[in-house]
């Protein structure tokens, strides 16, 4: 079929299904969004699929099985651009956490014993471009409409938007929110990316970290900050660890050696 | 051997597929198998604080994530003795509402109507039916709107914490709510009428035990303190692994559930199935209206239970706005001082019932234990499509497995990121029950039992293997008269394999060797009856699960003592192959 519309297949590897979901929560803009590209697959919301080429693929989930490293690099194969959805396609997700190997091969025997699997092998959870190569990254967990649907226009008009270098506090500051850190409740926000719109402290709510860790952020700056106010670095080091995913070496690596 | 197989199950929550091997003319093996990958959640979680893991356990899925969130939160809180304030209680049950309209909504009119009315998507489908397309959306959005509200967006909202809330929803908020919700009712009752009359195929159909919470106070609802059985029987929310015994399979990351050794439902159609007398005002009448028998033996009825659900939400929402309204005052979430303990929460997910058990030491999550619905849906599942296909290709018409493995899949909804795209139908190749043998004696030890009767001609021939295999030195043989007598299987546990030796009529050309799972012969209409006394004398329940006949066609069970010679060649090439 060639009628001039961008052939758009989206995947879903392992993780919740949130970022397919939000696609398709997107109630009013869903039909637009079907009429604007040919959705060549989109297992979620049809049963009528189809393998060919590709000009945007968009993933979510980690790669967890051997099975997904195949589907994944045939993606890529067919794919122009291939664009990580989510948290758990960009940095792993949760399921990333056991950054130690070994630690990793004994938590899964603890869960599924010696059975051997008969339809495809277990490996940790990497993020996808542990594997292919990835042309843009749409953090989050899961990823946020606002930022979606511009992703998804600008994409349609064959440019990319620009990332999001910021973390959650400026917009938590835009929202005229009270700063949670100034209460004394550990609060992720100055150290994570931004593109929630900084929902949890409009709640009252601390941030958990779930777009993972900002770039560019000033971790020296704000070590020392957290420390001054007397936050415990080690407990917000492990809470950083809970949505960092493999980012989280470097990410502790930066913290530590501009902390020294 | 032949296999029809579903590879990548669409138009469902996650990654798996079903297949099914047909030999000859039995359905040899079906499997749901799930392809989404390990994600060890409950051991991720270890060493969080309970805050944190309140945050993080409801990233098993997207679609069930306030389900997950009110289930540990019930669980924390239980463990850390805290009460939580009325209001807080009553925000929690709207928000769960919303979850359920909005899965229901999603599942019914996206999911599942396709399927009934031939398209391949709800966009496709939009086309002819615009307008119920449009209003399921509008409904849709309603519910995440109730969603995003009180947990703070649409999926993985932060907002309800241990103790309570961060915020409540304001006077208009809440308001709106009711009104949208009361302006949704003509359509509310057209989905019923819609979901409650179509035209649900009558294969497979067949008994099950329904499990669900039980609300308690004759209400119907969506949690509970107790587990209720459709037998009747109860469990306190600590005591859920009376009912779920998990245990893991080696063609899926998605641990299974039996109850006393038998496949169980869960979900719309068990709840309404369990407790629908219970529903009042306009779902009530509906309900009398379109319950009727079949809806115990039909999973496909999944589908009118999710309909009659959204309406008992739409009748529900207004007055919780109304009991939610009366306390004006926002309770500061409630502040715990307990380091240690033990709960358990149980919460009706969409998809039927979610347990979630934690263990917290020294102010740290010490153990976790989450029982999400579809990993006990996942055995009827298997179940159904089993019946379906064997029922189908009885009646000629081995073209319509698939989609009716589909269908059937589709109308469990299962969310299969709870650990799973989708059908596949093969015939085996000749010989294949050797491969089948191997695999069993590779994976566990096996026990061989031979069945039939000593003067029925070829029913002797189970008798006779398991006589000669004695013969040959092997050990762990029985004869099933020495079983139904001695219960010689008292000692053996899940790590053995049953494989029974026996005659059975597949209508095949006469020593035609097949193996399947004796569940399989259980449900078979025509072959059943033979099975049922030994089935019935496996008292070690787990076996049953893992136990399979090695059946040979007979040329004749007319009395006499004689085998006749191609069941006499087949007994050969069985023992020649055990031997090797």
């Amino acid at each position: 079929m060639n009628n001039g519309k961008l052939k758009i297949g989206i995947y879903e590897l392992t993780g919740c299904a949130g970022d397919a979901l939000l696609i398709l929560d997107c109630e009013k803009e869903l039909l637009d969004i079907f009429k604007a590209v040919d959705i060549q697959s989109f297992l979620m919301a049809s049963s009528d699929n189809r393998d060919g080429k590709l000009d945007i693929a968009l993933v979510e989930g980690s790669v967890s099985t051997e099975r997904e490293i195949e589907e994944l690099k045939d993606i890529r194969e067919r794919a122009e651009i291939v664009i990580a959805i989510g948290l758990c396609a960009s940095v792993g997700g949760i399921q990333a956490r056991f950054t130690d190997p070994n630690e990793w091969k004994k938590k899964y025997k603890e869960v599924y014993g010696d059975i051997e699997m008969t339809h495809t092998k277990p490996v940790q959870s990497k993020p996808i471009d542990a594997y292919i190569k990835v042309d843009y990254y749409l953090p989050g967990c899961p990823i946020g409409k606002e930022q979606f649907l511009d992703l998804f226009t600008r994409a349609v008009k064959g440019t990319l938007p620009e990332r999001y270098p910021r973390p959650v506090c400026v917009t938590c500051k835009y929202n005229e929110n009270d700063c949670l850190l100034n209460k004394g409740i550990p609060c992720l926000g100055p150290l994570t990316a931004d593109g929630c719109g900084s929902i949890c402290p409009n709640h009252n709510v601390p941030c958990f970290g779930c777009w993972g860790p900002v770039e560019g952020a000033n971790l020296t700056s704000e070590y020392y900050l957290l420390k001054e106010k007397g936050f415990d670095i080690e407990s917000i080091k492990k809470r950083m660890a809970n949505y960092s995913g493999t980012k989280l070496i470097d990410f502790l690596k930066q913290f530590k050696k501009e902390s020294k | 051997m032949k296999k029809i197989s579903v590879d990548h199950l669409a138009r469902v929550e996650g990654n798996g597929g079903i297949s099914a091997t047909i030999d000859g003319k039995v359905v040899s093996d079906v499997k749901f198998s799930i392809y989404e990958g390990p994600r060890l959640i409950e051991k991720l979680t270890i060493g969080l604080t309970p805050e944190e893991d309140v945050s993080m356990s409801p990233r098993i899925c997207a679609i069930c994530s306030l389900s997950h969130k009110n289930a540990v939160l019930r669980s924390m809180e239980n463990a850390l003795n805290i009460k939580i304030h009325p209001k807080s209680y009553l925000c929690r049950e709207l928000m769960h509402m919303g979850e359920m309209v909005e899965s229901h909504s999603l599942h019914t009119y996206y999911l599942s109507l396709p399927d009934y009315l031939g398209y391949p998507n709800a966009i496709a489908m939009a086309s002819d039916f615009e307008l119920e397309v449009k209003i399921a959306l509008e409904m849709k959005h309603f519910a995440n709107h109730i969603m995003k509200v009180l947990s703070g967006r649409y999926i993985h909202g932060e907002n309800p914490i241990i103790g309570g809330f961060g915020t409540f929803p304001s006077r208009d908020e809440l308001i709106f709510i009711k009104n949208r919700a009361i302006q949704f009712m003509p359509f509310v009752k057209k989905t019923v009428d819609l979901f409650c009359t179509l035209d649900y195929p009558d294969v497979p159909e067949k008994e099950t035990i329904y499990a669900c919470c039980e609300p308690g106070n004759s209400n119907y609802g969506f949690w509970g303190d107790e587990i209720l059985l459709s037998t009747g029987e109860k469990f306190f929310r600590d005591d859920y692994q009376k009912l779920t015994n998990e245990f893991v399979v080696s063609h899926s990351y998605c641990k299974r559930s039996r109850y006393k050794g038998k496949p169980y439902s869960v979900g719309a159609l068990a709840r309404v199935n369990n407790l629908g007398e219970r529903f009042k005002g306009e779902t009530g009448k509906m309900y009398k209206k379109y319950f009727n028998k079949r809806w115990h033996v039909n999973p496909l009825f999944h589908n009118a239970a999710q309909a009659l659900e959204i309406s008992y939400c739409f009748e529900r929402i207004p007055e919780l706005v109304d009991e939610i309204l009366k306390y004006e005052e926002d309770p500061k979430a409630v502040k715990y001082t307990a380091k240690s303990g033990k709960g358990t929460g149980l919460v009706e997910a969409p998809r039927g019932l979610l347990i979630h058990h934690h263990e917290i030491t020294d102010g740290r999550v010490s153990l976790v234990d989450i029982i999400t619905p579809t990993a006990q849906n996942a055995e009827d599942i298997e179940r159904y499509c089993q019946i379906a296909a064997q029922k189908l290709l009885d009646s000629g018409k081995e073209d319509k497995i698939k989609e009716r493995m589909e269908l059937v899949v589709r109308a469990f909804d299962p969310c299969i990121s709870c650990s799973a795209h989708m059908a596949e139908v093969t015939h085996t190749p000749s010989g294949s029950w050797k491969n089948k043998l191997e695999e069993i004696r590779k994976n566990s030890s096996p026990v061989y039992i031979g069945a039939g009767q000593q003067d029925r001609s070829d029913d002797a021939c189970g008798i006779d293997i398991a006589q000669k295999l004695r013969g040959l030195g092997f050990k762990d043989v029985w004869l099933g008269s020495e079983i139904i007598r001695d219960d010689k299987l008292e000692g053996y546990t899940e790590k053995n394999t049953l494989v029974f030796f026996d005659a059975v009529d597949f209508n095949e050309k006469a020593g035609k060797i097949t193996v399947l799972p004796l569940e399989y012969i259980l449900t078979h209409s025509s072959i059943s009856h033979k099975f049922v006394p030994f089935a019935a004398s496996i008292k070690n329940l787990s076996l049953q699960k893992n136990a399979y006949v090695v059946g040979i066609q007979p040329d004749s069970v007319a009395r006499g003592n004689k085998i006749s010679p191609s069941v006499q060649k087949a007994v050969r090439e069985i023992l020649n192959h055990l031997r090797n």
